[in-house]
């Protein structure tokens, strides 16, 4: 491993990034950063979107994307200038001496070449095999990057395999020449829990085996909790912190580090209060969606994943947490509430009487009673309309308020939002993205509802906003006594919000119950799962577990690749 | 893939069909039958009412609609229009060379213009916002928007008249072999030629800078592949297959619809024969020209949906 005798494989002193701008000034995205990397050392690098981590990450290979230029400082790999390379050095290192997994494995493998012939490629034209020995060392990376049947893969195209597999591919044509530092930019964002767990443990016996160094840039704590040793923690495009992993998450006296850590998942803090159940408000029953299949003249549309046997009961003022992952389907169960798309099997009720399956059939005053928050802030409010007439607009609409009530009360929704009054006159595009998201909740909440959907709200915002969002939240839940329905992948919103909790995967609900019991003792191995891989980098705050948590969920996670 | 292919092929018959009943219905609702509408009103009042009553059972006008959509629909399928009114000739006689004639000409237009605006189009993709792009894409935009019979008027000073290299207006006949006809059509060729590069490059062009701003492109640079590779085993197909179906329909465009300049050039092509046909009133001459416009379009969308399917696979469902 590390070994600080000799020289480091990498080191980069003062090193600044920047775009310029259409005004002919620069905008740095990466500043004054100094760091080392020793051979076989793991490292990760974590930080906000947009804190200048996957530039950085880019630099490593002497690559900057079109627009950017490298202001200043310097960076060396193996002796070798990486910022104003020779053609020839570019060409002995990049994928030879270091090789990049970018960030999104699915869009990352050219969608009309077999998967095989993009790893041959790569064995032809950089390691300078010939035809018969690329082939074999094809299918022997295939092979060694826990894919089945390496043959068979290797004749599919990218769209033929599934998040996890196209990322094993990827893995495997930057591990075609061994290199020394193996660069890897989000790679597990855009795969589900158990795949990520699979990846990481892949990623990790793989540098035990080559002894290559490694950096992991994510905004994901857990998994460079898991897979590193040091880390380097970015803001706004500055390290503010290097350390060993367990020190920096253990006792950091960076306060962003710390507020990166306080938005993950810490069971240690106290489970959502129990609200006594009122009688139902909202009654799911054998819930189905599914899309027909194409015939001779249709196509079946897809992306929206199907729905079977949901039942769900929320009751008069509770809040209900519902996790699950891309693709689980709990999006699809937010819209069918929501009424913009039907149901195709099952009933809803809705305070004792039948709702209509789609929006255009239900009454007026149903459509009021509930409202919907959603993801993106800004592309869900009017661009046009200023806030102070996206919160008016429902009370007039759906309440009949005059104009001078229905503005006082906009005003008094906006400051329990901790808003002031001068917010009515702007735009959504002059707010910060954590103020839209106010606004677009006092909208929702301007309708007075009694069932409040929230798809996602707190996902695109910065982790050091979203917890002053769901406090905002939970202060009007309470006054308004609105039961809500919790939607997200995060389960750190769960446990703030929402006392009960369902889990979706794969359109089924796997686990429901109070939150307190299902985080505590889950009895469906894939709720473990999505525990064990949201709790890592908080289990290294308290000292406890760092190498192998329950040895259930590891087993259940890591069937392949493994040593 | 071969249910993919069936479903396509099947879906261009079913246009076909359909296009074909709407040719038939568009002149039976119009006033008048296909006589009257032959006819100029001058001539209908010399002609006494028996003898237009003889010509139309003849003709079959007096058989029902549904008998009639039947007969044509099943001479269409054996090429056989009917004869024209006035000088009983068959209609697919009347439009078989000026079709070859459109067919020529477009198809040397492509012939040059496809390559070249290919290569345009990729190098200004490659240069994006460079001075090479800059150039290419101003030019682009005049060549697309200077009228046709301008850039022909143009041609034929410089060529024709200042340096006569060229004929003014073509010299060879409606059924002259085909060299004979390209051999005197450099001028309308590359009057339409201009304006091809210009759209065809201006639509490479945008699927060039897509594929080349993908992440797989960036991938295959992160690890050191060639760029030659980069830019044309994998970037090319990619670049090239939103543009298939826009360029399919510009080809179709051009054996139809180059009115303007077969009128400029005397050149003897199906536009000027569909000018001619409406001029005279010759109902079926003008369907025989819809019908076969319309085939080449849906021939050449389902020879494009075709190419997409060979080059994406991801269509092969």
């Amino acid at each position: 491993m590390a070994q600080p005798d000799i020289e480091p494989l990498v080191r980069c002193q003062g090193l600044s990034v920047a775009y310029a701008d259409l005004d002919g000034g620069l905008t740095r995205v990466v500043s004054d950063a100094s760091f080392t990397i020793g051979a076989g050392e793991a490292i990760g690098i974590v930080g906000e979107s947009g804190s200048g981590k996957s530039t950085l990450a880019r630099a490593l290979l002497g690559y900057r994307r079109a627009g950017s230029s490298f202001v200043s400082g310097s960076l060396t790999c193996a002796g070798q200038d990486l910022l104003r390379p020779s053609p020839r050095t570019l060409a002995a290192l990049r994928g030879i001496e270091i090789a990049m997994v970018p960030q999104n494995p699915l869009a990352s493998l050219t969608y009309h070449i077999r998967v095989g012939r993009l790893v041959e490629e790569v064995l032809r034209t950089r390691a300078g095999l010939d035809r018969r020995a690329a082939r074999a060392r094809m299918l022997e990376l295939l092979d060694r990057t826990g894919l089945p049947e390496p043959k068979a893969i290797a004749e599919r195209y990218p769209h033929q395999l599934s998040g996890g597999q196209r990322q094993r591919v990827v893995i495997a044509a930057a591990l075609a020449c061994n290199p020394r530092l193996l660069v890897l930019d989000e790679p597990t964002t855009a795969l589900d829990k158990t795949t990520e767990a699979q990846v990481l443990a892949l990623i990790e016996s793989l540098r035990r085996e080559r002894e290559a160094a490694l950096v992991l840039v994510t905004h994901d704590l857990n998994a460079v909790a898991r897979a590193c040793q040091r880390v380097l923690v970015m803001k706004d495009s500055r390290i503010v912190e290097d350390g060993p992993v367990d020190q920096v998450f253990g006792r950091s006296r960076v306060a962003y580090t710390r507020a990166l850590l306080g938005s993950a998942l810490s069971l240690d803090a106290p489970p959502p209060r129990r609200a006594q159940r009122g009688e139902p408000l909202l009654d799911v029953a054998a819930l189905g969606f599914s899309y027909e299949r194409g015939g001779m003249l249709t196509r079946a549309p897809s992306g929206r994943p199907t729905l079977d046997a949901i039942d769900l009961t929320v009751g008069r003022g509770e809040i209900v947490g519902v996790i699950g992952e891309s693709g689980s389907g709990k999006t699809t169960l937010g819209h069918i509430v929501a009424g913009m798309i039907a149901p195709c099997r099952g009933a809803i009720r809705f305070d004792g009487r039948p709702l209509a399956g789609h929006v255009a059939a239900r009454s007026s005053e149903e459509r009021r009673r509930i409202q919907m928050v959603f993801q993106d802030p800004l592309s869900s409010l009017n661009p046009r309309m200023t806030v102070g007439g996206s919160l008016v607009r429902p009370m007039r609409v759906f309440l009949g308020l005059g104009r001078a009530q229905s503005r006082e009360r906009a005003t008094a929704l906006l400051s329990q939002l901790g808003m002031g009054e001068e917010y009515l006159r702007r735009f959504p595009r002059q707010l910060s993205g954590g103020q839209q998201q106010r606004v677009a909740i006092a909208r929702a909440f301007a309708a007075e509802p009694d069932l409040l959907i929230c798809d996602e709200i707190t996902s695109a915002l910065d982790a050091s906003i979203q917890a002053q969002v769901l406090d905002h939240l939970l202060g009007l839940q309470s006054r308004s006594a609105a039961a809500m329905l919790v939607i997200t992948h995060d389960l750190s919103v769960i446990w703030k919000l929402a006392p009960r909790v369902v889990v979706l995967q794969a359109g089924r609900i796997v686990e429901a119950g109070e939150t307190s019991e299902v985080f505590q003792r889950p009895r469906n191995a894939y709720t473990a799962a999505l525990l064990e891989a949201a709790t890592r980098a908080r289990r290294l705050k308290s000292g406890a577990a760092t190498g192998h948590a329950d040895s259930r969920v590891e087993d259940a996670l890591v069937p392949i690749g493994a040593d | 893939m071969i249910v993919a292919v069936a479903r396509r092929i099947a879906l261009s018959l079913l246009t076909l069909v359909l296009l074909a009943i709407f040719v038939f219905v568009a002149t039976e609702i119009m006033p008048g039958d296909a006589l009257d509408v032959t006819l100029s009103a001058d001539e209908l009042a010399m002609i006494p009412p028996e003898r237009l009553a003889q010509m139309k059972r003849e003709l079959g006008l007096d058989r029902p609609a549904a008998e009639r959509l039947v007969a044509f629909l099943a001479g269409t399928v054996q090429l056989d229009f009917g004869l024209t009114i006035i000088s009983r000739t068959p209609a697919a006689d009347i439009i078989a060379y000026p079709l070859r004639n459109s067919v020529l000409l477009a198809g040397a237009v492509l012939a040059a213009a496809i390559p070249l605006a290919l290569a345009l189009g990729v190098a200004a993709a490659y240069r994006y916002r460079r001075a090479l792009d800059n150039a290419v894409s101003a030019g682009a935009i005049i060549g697309y928007s200077v009228p046709e019979f301008v850039i022909a008027t143009v041609l034929v000073i410089l060529f024709a008249v200042l340096w006569p290299l060229f004929p003014a207006t073509i010299t060879a006949a409606t059924r002259d072999p085909a060299h004979v006809l390209l051999a005197a059509a450099p001028l309308p060729v590359a009057t339409v030629l201009i304006g091809s590069i210009a759209y065809l490059a201006r639509i490479l062009r945008v699927g060039m800078i897509e594929a080349l701003a993908s992440d797989f492109v960036e991938r295959l640079r992160l690890t050191g592949v060639p760029e030659w590779r980069v830019l044309l085993l994998h970037a090319l197909p990619a670049g090239v297959i939103p543009s298939l179906t826009a360029m399919a329909l510009y080809a179709a465009s051009l054996v139809s619809g180059i009115v303007v300049v077969e009128l400029v050039f005397a050149y003897p092509g199906l536009g000027q024969e569909l000018v001619r046909a409406v001029t005279r009133r010759e109902v079926h001459v003008i369907q025989a020209i819809a019908l076969s416009s319309a085939v080449v379009v849906v021939g050449l969308n389902l020879v494009a949906d075709l190419a997409i399917l060979l080059l994406d696979p991801r269509t092969r469902r």
